[in-house]
């Protein structure tokens, strides 16, 4: 019976240690939400700043850094698509202009359309795994395969893998 | 078990209260919806011996509803689905399909409070996941930015089942405009009660004199008791010219090491004791408004592998709105014949044809030093065209591709892409 109860100990203990971040983070917040930021992004850009179709490079109207924000690193130069993982933490102010789903045509839990196939008539996006990917990830992989895990990471994402790589 | 179940639960419920809580002031609200059906058509030896045509149709499907231009309560949606008119050989299962999000949130106005119930992505450090849950992120403060997440994970509900699965993390940052922010993060994943994923992660993002940046990423698994990752990057313009020269670190038994659920082909690297090092070097050039120019350079040291390198040159002409025309040459090479490769990229996009229409162009050819399934070279060309109706509420895309590579002697593809856009506010 002591036994039983020990394990019922650990089994609670477990779970409170798994809750209690998440209660306690709820809790501050609860707490703090009337202490709000000086600036936070507004919910979608203004629609009346003459935003183009072009990918736009945000230092055309904002300074390179300001009291509130550094806005030149969400310039879309024409890496931006390789490179913006650093910016995608910045959640805020991705969503002024992509919804979630713009962002899931590459970053999704399950796909099967990659976003070349998707949306083919895009060119002008340099999106990944275009023409001859498959042919040429094998070399692609075999060298940095660490951007692979990124995306193919769990069984979903990795269902495209599985039939060759098993 | 009960435990990791009761994690989900708690976070699903202590999200529904606040949410019941919230005030609901529904001015403003409106519903938009956005359609996209897709038909695609090409053959397929679905183990016949012979050509079959395959013709999968896909609908995905966005809904939104509620505070959509500002902040209050809202509701997002986002799935797809797919059914092979044609044959039912080529996948799998005839008919498929995926619910990527699908969550209420509420935005509040006068705080930087973010609460969202229901499956959704998360990027918080190192938490970027789909996941059933709660997410919550609020400013606490002018300095202090925190997101805490618990639920259970998406990607692992078809492995045996969601028992025992759980997700929770969270992200907390100092932050100041001007010079920049520190950030930590950890996320603990279990797949059927046993630990996937408890990593530590730390980012960085400084912001110096001359409009440099400086940004960092390092992960520790917290499993296996290692660096995993250290990505640190510096953003310096010099006129019209930006450099971005960067550094990565990469422990393949740390990063790839995810316990007994890493899938192939990642396990097998995982237990390879390879380390990677990749430096490089990003420009870009904006001649003008219309001329874009980049030249990317990367090199890759291994403690196993001999070096790699690649490197590659952009030219883009763009005119009036999506208009552009570009070039791209890249050439990678291994240390072995069969890991180098030539890929050359040119491409177009004519806007404003015929008033709403548009034309595209792409033709991708890549040279393998080493023939690949005995053919050492392949070719891609895709020709689309499409126009939107209705004052942009209907848009129709037309567009065929042919490929002739190592994996397909010679194969056709056509896609038919509808889009259909609803507004209305209520």
């Amino acid at each position: 019976m002591r036994r039983l109860l020990l394990i019922g100990d650990i089994k609670m203990q477990k779970k409170i240690a798994m809750v209690l971040p998440l209660l306690l983070s709820l809790l501050a917040l609860t707490a703090c939400v009337s202490h709000r930021a000086d600036w936070a992004p507004p919910l979608q850009h203004p629609a009346d700043a003459g935003l183009t179709k072009r990918p736009p490079i945000c230092t055309d109207c904002h300074k390179a850094k300001d009291e509130n924000f550094n806005w030149q690193r969400f310039n879309h130069d024409p890496y931006f698509g390789d490179n913006h993982r650093q910016q995608a933490s910045q959640s805020r102010v991705c969503n002024m202009c992509h919804q979630q789903s713009y962002c899931n045509d590459c970053h999704a839990t399950r796909v099967e359309l990659k976003p070349s196939d998707k949306d083919q008539t895009a060119t002008y996006r340099r999106t990944p795994h275009r023409g001859d990917w498959l042919a040429r990830h094998r070399i692609e992989g075999s060298l940095d395969p660490t951007s692979c895990i990124r995306c193919h990471r769990n069984p979903k994402t990795s269902a495209t893998c599985v039939p060759c790589h098993g | 078990m009960k435990s990791r179940h009761s994690t989900a639960r708690v976070a699903l419920l202590a999200g529904l209260a606040l949410v019941a809580g919230i005030p609901a002031t529904l001015t403003a609200a409106e519903i938009r919806l956005q359609s996209d059906t897709l038909v695609r058509g090409m053959a397929r030896d679905t183990g016949t011996g012979k050509n079959q045509t395959v013709a999968p149709g896909y609908e995905y499907l966005q809904i939104d509803a509620g505070q959509l231009n500002e902040k209050g309560v809202s509701f997002h949606s986002y799935g797809w689905g797919r059914f092979d008119f044609a044959d039912d050989q080529f996948f799998e299962d005839r008919s498929e399909g995926e619910l990527l999000y699908g969550y209420l949130q509420y935005a509040d106005p006068a705080t930087g409070l973010d609460l969202r119930v229901g499956r959704q992505n998360i990027v918080a450090g190192v938490g970027n996941d789909a996941i059933d849950g709660l997410q919550l992120s609020s400013d606490l403060g002018p300095w202090f930015v925190v997101s805490a997440y618990g639920g259970q994970p998406v990607g692992y509900d078809a492995s045996a089942g969601r028992t025992g699965d759980s997700i929770y993390g969270g992200r907390l940052g100092v932050h100041q405009g001007q010079y920049g922010e520190v950030g930590a993060s950890y996320k603990m994943l279990d797949n059927n009660d046993i630990t996937v994923e408890k990593t530590l992660g730390l980012d960085l993002a400084l912001f110096l004199p001359a409009d440099i940046s400086f940004y960092g990423f390092s992960s520790r698994n917290l499993e296996s008791k290692g660096w995993a990752e250290h990505s640190y990057e510096l953003r310096i313009p010099v006129a019209a010219v930006n450099f971005r020269p960067y550094f990565g670190q990469y422990d393949y038994a740390h990063y790839f090491g995810t316990g007994v659920n890493t899938v192939n082909p990642f396990r097998a690297l995982a237990i390879s004791g390879e380390k990677l090092r990749v430096v490089g070097l990003d420009t870009t050039v904006k001649v003008s408004d219309a001329v874009d120019l980049g030249v990317k350079l990367k090199g890759n040291d291994y403690d196993q592998m001999n070096a790699s390198r690649y490197a590659s040159g952009f030219a883009a002409w763009h005119a009036a709105d999506l208009t552009t025309v570009g070039v791209e040459i890249g050439y990678m090479k291994g240390d072995l014949d069969r890991q180098k490769y030539l890929l050359t990229r040119v491409f177009g996009y004519l806007d404003g044809v015929a008033g709403p229409g548009f034309i595209s162009g792409d033709l991708v050819w890549a040279r393998y030093d080493q023939p690949i399934y005995g053919r050492d070279n392949s070719l891609f060309v895709s020709l689309g065209t499409g126009r939107t109706f209705l004052e942009k509420a209907l848009e129709l895309k037309l567009s065929g591709d042919y490929s002739r590579d190592p994996y397909f002697n010679s194969d056709v593809r056509g896609l038919l892409a509808v889009t259909y856009r609803y507004d209305h506010k209520l």
